[in-house]
């Protein structure tokens, strides 16, 4: 009996990538590292210390916020400014969002002191608190992503009275998570305003919360492109090229405004001198403005963001744009108390690795049982101009 | 308001420890345990003219604690008497205080399980039971550490410079540092050499996290939400008048179709 469940369970998950197994192998590693810790303690399992007591897991959280900023991004420009030839990303980016920010929860969990008092935000409030904002956003916003996902459940079981209710509620809900996203994207970098005394001059500045909240969308655009290209060989699915057009064509907006705005702050803030005398936080921050403007260049470029292969790449330069920024706010540009440098333990990696696995996992038995791409293009209808520069091989049936 | 005050002199401090003893003693905390702690200069000046100066630290009691407008849960709290208070029952041990606080007052247990975090709470209790002064203040035998009203504290200050130049160097450590404290410092040496923190002078962090969280975040809500209901309006309403035109232009054609 139970070996028939097992083989029929099996039979279930047939047709899932094989390395979807070793990555759960992975996660479930990478979870037992999180369990370690809260058995041990964090002395004993992680590089926090006084001198240092947010690491690699708060660096990790802030910047998997700004990427599955592509929920709201998205959704912005599909139900309020009507772009509905994009909604074919609207399923595969809504779930990424969903899982994205249940695993920021995740990892939360596994740093707080007191884990077991997780829930306190809900019944002690402090308002003036960006953290205590955070936590409440980020919460009911979970909620809001899980009702955005709710058509694809519905979708399997085909209610229709439940999904015409849901349909009718969207454009509501829609503005309720982009009002949601604002806040809690923008409070993340209010949480730097205080640490005057802590974060580097160059980075420290009253407009924080506004770059986190303008560089997010640029990384959501970036997290549907480079989807895009991951899912065509992890569930042989895709966006038109048309689509990838479009979204690429608002990054030049989007980083042209954020660089305006860095580059006012730096002037304004009179900082323009700790470029050149801040010796590798120099390096980096202008790293960060370099990236930036040249991935406003690259999607500027018609010819680039046209076609798949050149717009993953222009992506690949937001992403690293953004993950250099949120490192450096986080943990390269913050003064640790005695100058020492910070460096995660193997605890600490394993669990964000783990996690990060876990999510892909999750992703992928999604996508296997629910019709998360049942508005997306089947890498075998691509017009074989494209398949060849994809270098994939179909075998065409009949030819 | 704040009501009550530190007066705590480097010079007369002969770094023996009894009010780390007193305070673990006091708050039932080890010794190690981090609401008071030693600041020291180190051996300076050249063989025989030998200088080393200490100071006891803990919590300097903020006018407007930076803590207390970032602790998530509101575990952090300024009472009516300005003592910053800490609610181990609430904390969640975030340690986003740790990160706020300028002069890196708020420590961690970071080999416990269950970890919270450790401060200095003024001895709020024992001062609740009627004793004149918290623990520290109350041991330490060289009147390094006094204890009193704020105002009587920061005058004494004053004085003493004032009385003796060639003793002190000419700051007060705590009546400006982080919008003012309820702590003060003087010293032979410059606080720099102490070890001790650097604080802006100016306004607490507190304030621009104020104007982050209690007014930018509330117009960023605003604006979100209006401007998107706005422009999702005005766009429908857009396509409606596109729909309704086609359909007429439609219409039109197909009458003069009709009459052809």
């Amino acid at each position: 009996m139970a070996l028939n469940i097992k083989v029929k369970s099996i039979k279930v998950l047939e047709g899932l990538p094989r390395f979807v197994y070793i990555l759960a192998v992975i996660a479930a590693l990478g979870m037992s590292a999180g369990l370690y810790r809260l058995y041990a303690g964090l002395n004993d399992t992680t590089n926090l210390s006084t001198v240092f007591p947010w690491g690699l897991w708060i660096s990790f959280d802030l910047t998997n916020v700004a990427f599955s900023g592509a929920a709201f991004t998205l959704s912005m420009l599909v139900y309020i400014f009507h772009m509905h030839d994009l909604h074919a990303a609207v399923r595969p980016t809504v779930l990424f969002g969903l899982l994205g920010y249940s695993s920021v929860l995740v990892i939360l969990f596994f740093d707080l002191g007191r884990w077991d008092r997780f829930w306190h935000f809900l019944v002690y409030p402090n308002l003036s608190s960006a953290l205590f904002e955070v936590s409440w956003c980020i919460a009911i916003y979970s909620g809001i992503l899980t009702f955005e996902f709710l058509p694809i459940i519905l979708d399997k079981f085909k209610n229709a009275k439940i999904s015409k209710f849901v349909e009718k509620i969207t454009v509501g809900m829609v503005i309720a998570g982009i009002t949601l996203s604002s806040m809690h994207q923008s409070s993340l970098g209010s949480l730097f305003v205080i640490q005057i005394h802590r974060l580097h001059p160059l980075w420290y500045s009253m407009m924080q919360p506004e770059f986190f909240l303008v560089s997010s969308m640029a990384a959501g655009i970036s997290t549907i492109i480079i989807g895009s290209y991951v899912s065509i060989w992890m569930f042989k699915q895709t966006l038109s090229e048309k689509i990838i057009e479009k979204l690429g064509s608002f990054v030049p907006w989007i980083f042209g405004l954020y660089l305006l705005m860095k580059l006012g702050d730096l002037i304004l803030g009179s900082k323009l001198e700790l470029l050149f005398t801040s010796g590798i936080l120099s390096v980096l921050y202008v790293a960060e403005l370099l990236l930036t403007l040249a991935a406003i260049i690259w999607f500027s470029i018609k010819k680039l963001r046209s076609t798949r292969k050149n717009a993953v790449n222009g992506a690949l330069i937001i992403a690293a744009g953004i993950v250099l920024n949120r490192f450096d706010v986080t943990w390269f540009a913050m003064k640790s108390l005695d100058g020492s440098f910070y460096f995660p333990s193997l605890i600490e990696i394993a669990l964000v690795v783990g996690v990060a696995c876990g999510l892909i996992v999750v992703y992928s038995l999604a996508a296997h049982f629910l019709p998360v791409f049942s508005e997306t293009l089947p890498v075998k209808d691509l017009p074989s101009s494209e398949l060849e520069v994809l270098q994939l091989t179909q075998p065409v049936a009949g030819d | 308001m704040a009501k009550y005050g530190f007066l705590i002199d480097a010079s007369r401090c002969i770094d023996c420890r009894a009010c780390l003893v007193a305070c673990s003693v006091e708050n039932n905390v080890p010794m190690k345990s981090t609401r008071i702690w030693i600041k020291d200069s180190g051996v300076t000046g050249e063989f025989p003219n030998l200088e080393r100066y200490t100071a006891p630290f803990h919590c300097m009691h903020c006018i407007d604690p930076s803590c207390v407008s970032a602790c998530t849960v509101g575990a952090l709290q300024k009472n009516e008497d300005g003592i910053i208070t800490y609610d181990n029952e609430a904390c969640i041990g975030c340690r986003y205080c740790m990160y706020a606080c300028p002069f890196e007052v708020p420590h961690f247990e970071w080999s416990k399980q269950f970890a919270l975090i450790t401060k200095c709470d003024l001895c709020v209790s024992r001062l609740a039971e009627g004793q004149k002064e918290p623990a520290c203040a109350a041991t330490c035998p060289t009147d390094a550490i006094q204890f009193g009203s704020r105002g009587d504290m920061l005058a004494m200050a004053h004085e003493r410079i004032r009385s003796q130049p060639e003793r002190y160097v000419e700051h007060i450590f705590g009546e400006h540092e982080n919008g003012g404290t309820s702590t003060f410092y003087i010293s032979p040496v410059s606080f720099d050499q102490l070890g001790f923190p650097t604080a802006e002078t100016t306004d607490s962090p507190a304030h621009f996290n104020r104007i982050a969280t209690e007014e930018g975040t509330p117009i960023i809500a605003a604006g979100a939400a209006i401007g998107m209901t706005g422009i999702y309006l005005a766009l429908e309403h857009n396509g409606k008048k596109q729909a309704v035109r086609k359909t007429e232009h439609a219409e039109d054609k197909h009458d003069t179709a009709g009459k052809e």
